[in-house]
Order: structure tokens, then sequence, then C-alpha cells
């Protein structure tokens, strides 16, 4: 073994060593302090933890929206509160209420901006399975506008956007190029 | 006994009719109430026709017997088991009356009438108004009733309202001022000792004033279905005649009569009287209030919009025939400009639609819609007009302080107001808020409407509108039975007729009459606790 050969295998050794301490210990050197207490919680924990949330459906009459408390998914922030939350109202309605969206709506993202407005991205089911009407319409979208701006005091407005793009209308009545507001009228119903 | 009749309710109506009428007269303490005849019979005017239809007043109501209206339509009166109630027929369709009762239940729905329902021995008698608030809902034709000028118009027929009045003039000249409304094409013709007025009309719905006695005009009278006759008296020598106004919406024609008199020396002729101020004819000429009319049927080509229950209706087709009729009975009523968005099966942009209808510079934009639930029980018409959000409340709010004007080109002192596009009908929310009532209230007394009978939403196709506008759903389509009534004529009938009636109230209000009342289902403001949680 030459004295080259020995320096060469000296220098890798040092950038290895190197290199296993930028991986390995620079990362806790940037974290905060962890706190000593209490140890993190198993993951089973979080996905039990629940918050109230107000879901909407269509009442019995069908005249308006009913607000219904539910237990949803506890989410780490605003997002991922809001993304629970739209999970649990696209699911089928509990009886005797029902479901303004339609059928095979799946939920694809969600962002929120600084402004508090969120952006709700939904399947294109929402639109080809709408069996179309006004009021339908406005059921259907004040059930997404509602869901996120009833539970989280961030949200105040909600566009809904289709498969990821912008769209003018959902049933071809409804003007959805900028977010809505919370529309307390169809959940309180017409006069009896 | 009439009992004896109502015992029978599942025989046949003939044989129950028979025994109804053999049956003593009863007469009912309204027989006590009963008052003459009113001036002049009601006068049916059908497709060539006029027939005499015979009333009664009856506590200062002017009544029809339903046997009477039996002579003229083909229905069947026979007596029912249950509260004494009689049931006419039309076809497959009927209504339910109860002696005493202000109420009828048209095809299962309650029509309100001015007065109850009265026996009067062997015949029943109602308000004249349930021949076209509850028959109308069932026959397969338009029914127009014109109280003040006595005439049930039956079909959709040519029938301008015609008013004439006179101006006496210094120099033996008779002004004859004759308005017609809509505008109708017409044809004077001179022959002896008469002047003849031919209107292109199936019949004329007059206001005939006597001629002055001045012997240029003698009388006036109406001669047939369409002409009018001017007799002239002994001094008449020559005429002439002119167009003074013209608009759709009604004509203001002058015939001048001119006598054989010598004429005054200028110096001796006493100032010619100051014409007196003319009174606006039916849709004031010379700019009308409402002149044009947009009618938008929802959805069409591609876009199929709702499907009936049973599959077999589509709201594009629906909107479509409504619109045509809807145009047709306002072009016929008030003889305005009604454009349609779409005349065909095809596919129209909602920003199109209302670029068309800005375009055409329109006073009134009424969008045709059939409403869809997820659930099937749900039913009624409901008019929709534009809520403003932040973004709305901002633009009007904007639009006030600003008034951003441009000049424009060639034309100095003229400026064009900028309207931002999508926020044109912030500035109408307001009238387009009382049109929607009207339209509601006008429904109401016709079909079935919902209990949420008059909503806001953000609609994108009034948005872009730059005037009143209302978007109309008709009924359920996803209800089986309203989606065979939004197919029938009928019903589609009843639409129009009450569509077409709140455009009269609306033009009325516009010319400074009053609003309604806020409706049953009129959108209010959103108000802590209103919220139902469960």
């Amino acid at each position: 073994m030459t004295a080259r050969t020995l320096a060469l295998a000296s220098v890798l050794a040092a950038g290895a060593t190197f290199a296993a301490a930028y991986v390995v210990l620079l990362p806790r050197l940037s974290e905060p302090p962890a706190a000593p207490v209490p140890p993190a919680a198993p993951a089973e924990d979080v996905e039990a933890r629940k918050i109230t949330a107000h879901l909407f459906f269509v009442a019995e009459d069908g005249l308006r929206l009913v607000s219904i408390e539910r237990d949803v998914v506890f989410g780490e922030d605003t997002v991922e509160q809001a993304r629970r939350i739209l999970e649990a109202q696209l699911e089928p309605a509990p009886p005797p209420y029902a479901s303004a969206i339609p059928p095979g709506t799946t939920l694809r993202r969600v962002f929120v901006t600084d402004r508090g407005e969120a952006f709700v991205d939904v399947s294109a089911e929402v639109r080809s399975a709408h069996p179309g009407g006004s009021l339908n319409e406005l059921f259907t979208t004040y059930t997404i506008v509602n869901a996120l701006t009833a539970n989280l005091p961030a949200v105040t407005a909600v566009q809904i956007l289709i498969d990821g793009k912008e769209v003018d209308s959902l049933a071809g009545h409804l003007d959805l190029r900028r977010p809505l507001q919370q529309n307390d009228r169809l959940v309180a119903g017409p006069p009896q | 006994m009439y009992s004896t009749v109502v015992t029978c309710a599942h025989r046949t109506c003939i044989a129950a009719l028979a025994l109804w009428t053999l049956t003593p007269p009863v007469l009912a303490a309204v027989s006590a109430g009963q008052d003459a005849a009113p001036s002049s019979p009601l006068t049916l005017v059908t497709a060539g026709a006029r027939t005499p239809l015979p009333t009664t007043m009856v506590a200062g109501r002017e009544m029809i017997a339903i046997e009477d209206l039996a002579a003229h339509f083909p229905l069947a009166i026979r007596g029912e088991t249950v509260a004494d109630s009689v049931r006419v027929s039309y076809r497959d369709r009927a209504i339910l009356l109860t002696p005493d009762q202000p109420l009828v239940s048209v095809d299962g729905r309650l029509v309100s009438l001015p007065a109850p329902v009265i026996r009067a021995g062997r015949r029943l008698l109602v308000p004249v108004e349930f021949i076209d608030r509850a028959f109308g809902l069932l026959y397969e034709e338009p029914i127009d009733l014109r109280k003040p000028s006595r005439l049930l118009i039956v079909g959709a027929l040519r029938v301008p309202r015609v008013t004439v009045r006179y101006e006496p003039l210094a120099d033996d000249t008779l002004r004859v001022l004759v308005d017609i409304a809509p505008a109708t094409g017409h044809a004077i013709v001179q022959e002896p000792k008469r002047l003849l007025m031919h209107l292109e009309a199936d019949a004329l719905d007059v206001t005939l004033p006597p001629p002055p006695p001045q012997n240029l005009l003698e009388s006036v009278r109406v001669l047939d279905a369409d002409t009018i006759e001017l007799v002239t008296g002994s001094r008449f020598a020559s005429y002439r005649s002119s167009m003074l106004a013209s608009t759709p919406a009604s004509s203001r024609v002058l015939v001048e009569l001119l006598s054989t008199a010598p004429a005054v020396s200028s110096a001796a002729a006493p100032s010619p009287r100051p014409a007196a101020a003319d009174p606006p004819p039916f849709f004031s000429a010379p700019r009308p209030l409402i002149s044009t009319v947009v009618i938008d049927p929802g959805h069409g080509g591609s876009e199929s919009g709702a499907r009936g229950a049973s599959g077999a209706a589509t709201e594009k087709d629906l909107t479509l025939a409504v619109a045509r009729q809807l145009k047709h009975a306002i072009e016929a009523r008030y003889g305005i400009r009604v454009l349609q968005t779409r005349d065909d099966d095809r596919h129209v942009g909602l920003d199109e639609r209302a670029a068309y209808a800005n375009n055409a510079k329109a006073d009134l934009f009424i969008s045709l819609h059939a409403n869809a639930s997820p659930r099937p029980g749900v039913r009624g018409a409901e008019v929709f007009y534009l809520e403003l959000d932040r973004y709305g409340d901002e633009a009007r709010r904007r639009a006030r302080l600003d008034g951003t004007t441009l000049p424009a080109f060639g034309s100095a002192g003229r400026e064009i107001e900028l309207v931002p596009w999508d926020l044109a009908q912030a500035q109408h929310v307001d009238r387009s808020a009382v049109l929607a009532r009207m339209v509601e209230e006008q429904l109401g007394s016709r079909v079935e409407v919902s209990r949420r009978g008059v909503q806001q939403g953000p609609l994108r196709v009034l948005q872009g509108v730059n005037m009143p506008a209302v978007l109309i759903e008709m009924g359920y389509l996803t209800n089986r039975e309203q989606e065979a009534a939004l197919a029938s004529g009928a019903y589609q009938a009843a639409l129009v007729q009450a569509i077409t009636d709140a455009v009269e109230t609306f033009r009325d209000y516009l010319g400074g009459g009053k609003a309604p009342a806020t409706g049953r289902g009129a959108a209010a403001p959103a108000a802590p606790g209103w919220i139902a949680r469960r």
C-alpha cells in the first residue's frame, strides 16, 4: 500500500464522516429544542382525535339544508382540517336526509389563501352527475361552502374548482368564478 | 231534493245532471241578494265568432252559471258525495266546487275566487273570475277575461284595445284620435255617408264615447269584428288621416273631418282652443316604459338541463316551448318587441345570453328554467333574482361613486356609461326584486308555487344583464306529477298567462304604481340564530 493510497483512503474516510454528520446531525441542530415531555403520541391516537363539525344535508321537505353535528377527524392545520371536514361531507347522508352532492364526487385538493379564501377542488362527477335545477345547485354549492365557513373561522369564502380548473358554473345556473360566502338562508328554510 | 243528487256521485255525469236539473228549485238565501243583470252580457270571442254569455249580479259581484259555461265549453258536471260539492270536468281534469266556499280545487290545487260559489235553485253560480283563474288552468287554449270591455277572449286572437277621442276645432274641423294598442295595421275607406276603419284584428276591444254635436260626425260604432264605422253628419265634406305616433306597443291615428262651412276670417276667429294633453295610450307613446322583452329559454344543445322523473321531458325542450308561447302572448297582448336568446335546440353561453339582451337594449329579461331536487316530492314554481355578495355590493358602491363615462367619438356632448361587464345587474337588483315578487304573485294565482317562492342566488345568467331580470323555475321535473303538468298545454298556458300578467303589473309599477308587499317566499336578510341546527 503506498502513501498515495493511504492518503486517498483518508480523504474518503473524512468525506464519509462529514456526510454522515451533515445528514444525521445538522437537521437536529436546526430543529427547535425537543420538548422533553410528553413523548410523541402514537399514530393511532392522532387518528382518534375528533372535532365536532356541522355538516349540511338536504332536509326531508327538500326546501332547505339542515346542519347536523358529526364527529370529524382532527386536522393539524386549517388545510388538513378542511380536507377532513369535506371528506366527511362527501359521505352519504344519514337518514332521513339527502346529500346535495352528486354520488361519485371525490375531493381532490384543498388550498387556503392568506385572505381566508379556500379553494376546493372536486372531481368532475360534481357536474356530470348533477341532476340540475337552480335550488339544487344552490344546495350543492353551499353544502361545500358552508361546510368550511361554518366550521373554520379562518375560512371566510370558498371557491369550487372542478378537476383542478376554475369553472363558470356547476349546472348552468350559479356563478362559481369567485369565492362565495356562507349562506344561512338556505339553512333557515322557507317560511312555514 | 238536491241531496238525492249528491248521493249518486259515481253514476255518469249525464244522469246526475239530469237529476240535478229535475229537482225543484231550492231558492237559497242568496236569491234575496240577487241583483239585476249587468248592463250587458259578456261576449265570448273565439276565432270567427262572438257569442253573448249571460251573467248575473249577486251582492254587487258579477256571477256566471256553470251551466251557461257548459253550453259553450265541453264540460261535464256532476254532484259529489262529499260536502255537497260539484265536480266540473274537462277531458280528464276536474274542478271541485263547494257552495258557499270561495276556494275551488283545480286538479287538487286550491284556487281562490273573489266571492264564494253560490247555489241558486238548480244553478251553480261562480264569480266570472272563475273562468280565467280556475277553468283557464284546465283549458287547452289561452283565456283572457277583460271585464271592463265585457270580453272573454278564448284562443290566441288579435284583439287590440281601441280608444276613440274627439277634439272639435274652431275652424269647423273635428279631430278624431284613435289609439290602438298594440299597434295594428288599419285602412280607412270612404263610402257614402260613412267612413269605415278596418283593422287587422280578430276582434276589437273598443271604447267609443258619443261624438260632439257638430254635425260632422253623427255616430261611431263597431260594425263587424274588425271594423269601426264613423257615420258622417250633414256638414261633412271630406277627411284626411295621418299616423301621429307608432310604436309596437301602440299607435295613434288622427282622422280629421272637414266641413263645408265657410272659413271664418282670421280677424274674427277666436283663438283655437289649446289641444288637451293627450292621455298616454296603453303602453305610453312615444317612449313606452317597456318596449323590448328578452326571453331566455334555459339550457339547449348538448346541455339538456334537468331531466324528468320518467325521463321523458328535458328542461331544454320545455323552456323553449314555453318561451315561444310567452313571446307570442306578450307580442299579441302588448304589441311590444319580444326576442329570444335561442329559438332552436342549440347551446348558448351564459354571457352570450346576457350580451344579447344588452345589445337589444331590452327593458326586461326573463330566463325560463325547470327545477330538480334530490327529493322527488318537492314541487312548485320558484322565482329567482340576483344576490349580491360582497363583491357585488362593493361594485355597486363603486359604480355610484365613480359614475365612469367615456366621450363618444363623433358626437360632442354624448357620453357612454361604463358598466363593469359581469356586474351590470347590480344597479337593477332592487327592481328585479319587485319584478320577482310580481311574477311570484301572478304564478301563485294560476299554478302551484313552492314555499321558497322568491329566492336570491349568485345566478350567472343574470349578473351581466343591464336591466331588471328574473329567472323562473317553472316547476320540478323530478316530481312525476309536475313533469306531466309541465309537458301539458294547460300548465304551459297558465304559466304564460301569469308571466304575461306580471309584465303588465311591472309596467304599471315602472309608471309609478305600487310595488307588491314582500312575498311569502321572499328572501329576507339573514339574521343570526336562523341556522337550524340538529
